[in-house]
């Protein structure tokens, strides 16, 4: 399994879940799914999890689109939907906007909304044993999740080639050929 | 773009071993598109925005995958955060071909003042962002400022804009 996540919360807290392995940590706004996305097409057979959030989401929603009509079966996105910007303000799924709905409408079919820790188990896990696409979006606590990482692991260029050089060990890795 | 063009680019891909083809279809390289997805050598993807395509480029690229992005300058302006992010930060190898509008033989009969605009953002964009990039407007030099594209993106590990103009894609 491969991952990616968004920036702020999620990647600090992805990294106290899983710190090794090929993980892609703190892609900036609108970016998270669209790389997981490009990720999935790397590696087909593999499992892609982006963990993503509602605000950088929202940054580029086409993405749902793109995601929708490339339809990876190994693609399994998390929106962790805290309602605001980081710790800041409020987003608009706190008010009209429906992400899960967005991507229903986008053509993405296994997308759904959870509000508890079970439906998020067991959500989580039927996507993880089935083919995707799947968008999960997940309704947190806004202040939940945060914990602290190491940032020479989870941002920037170190990050990156620490994702490089658990990439190029995976036995499906196509590069270099 | 002529057929000649198309076809010397679409050699050139794939002796270059790249085979995946990432577009939001534009009119100057909408014949090169069309040819790369009717090729089954390709794995071509229309991407709804440019921003997301860049990052789904990068995704791909970075986890291995030699890939080519096909646009404009009309959509490297819409993906400029995506492509300073993939650029400068993280150093993905996105071999981009760009429909350079606006250059002198543009007669596509857009407005004048549209394509002013094209010609002095273009070159000044690709500098603010750092991204390297050749003009490639001569057929007898295509090839090789392919080549040589991929070749530098590959080994400067960074997206490499080769912006196509004059008989290459008039």
């Amino acid at each position: 399994m491969l991952a990616v996540t968004s920036l702020s919360i999620n990647a600090p807290f992805w990294f106290n879940v899983r710190p090794q392995g090929p993980n892609f940590f703190a892609l900036n706004m609108g970016l998270c799914l669209p790389f997981a996305l490009g990720l999935s097409v790397a590696f087909p057979k593999r499992k892609v999890i982006a963990i993503d959030s509602d605000g950088s989401l929202m940054n580029d929603s086409s993405s749902l689109i793109t995601v929708a009509d490339v339809n990876p079966a190994n693609l399994v996105a998390f929106v962790m939907d805290n309602g605001s910007y980081a710790f800041m303000s409020s987003t608009f799924t706190t008010r009209k906007t429906d992400l899960a709905k967005m991507a229903q409408g986008a053509g993405i079919a296994n997308a759904s909304t959870v509000k508890t820790l079970e439906e998020f188990s067991a959500a989580a896990k039927q996507a993880m044993e089935s083919a995707g696409p799947t968008l999960i979006v997940a309704k947190v606590e806004r202040d939940a999740g945060r914990v602290s990482a190491d940032r020479s692991r989870t941002s920037g260029r170190p990050m990156r080639e620490w994702f490089m050089d658990a990439v190029r060990r995976h036995p499906d890795y196509q590069g270099g050929r | 773009m002529d057929k000649q063009s198309v076809q010397v680019i679409i050699e050139t891909l794939k002796e270059e071993g790249i085979d995946l083809a990432v577009t939001l279809p534009e009119e100057p390289t909408f014949s090169l598109t069309e040819a790369m997805r009717e090729d089954p050598f390709f794995q071509a993807v229309t991407v709804a925005g440019e921003g997301n395509g860049l990052a789904f480029c990068a995704g791909a690229a970075l986890g291995g995958r030699r890939v080519v992005f096909v646009t404009g300058i009309a959509g490297l302006l819409v993906g400029t955060w995506a492509l300073s992010q993939m650029g400068m930060v993280y150093g993905a190898p996105i071999l981009i071909l760009a429909s350079y509008r606006g250059d002198f033989g543009d007669h596509s009969g857009i407005p004048g003042s549209q394509l002013l605009m094209f010609k002095q953002v273009a070159e000044p964009l690709l500098g603010a962002l750092r991204v390297p990039y050749r003009i490639v407007n001569q057929k007898a030099t295509l090839k090789r400022m392919i080549q040589e594209g991929s070749f530098a993106c590959q080994d400067y590990s960074h997206p490499i804009v080769l912006l196509l103009s004059g008989e290459v894609l008039w």
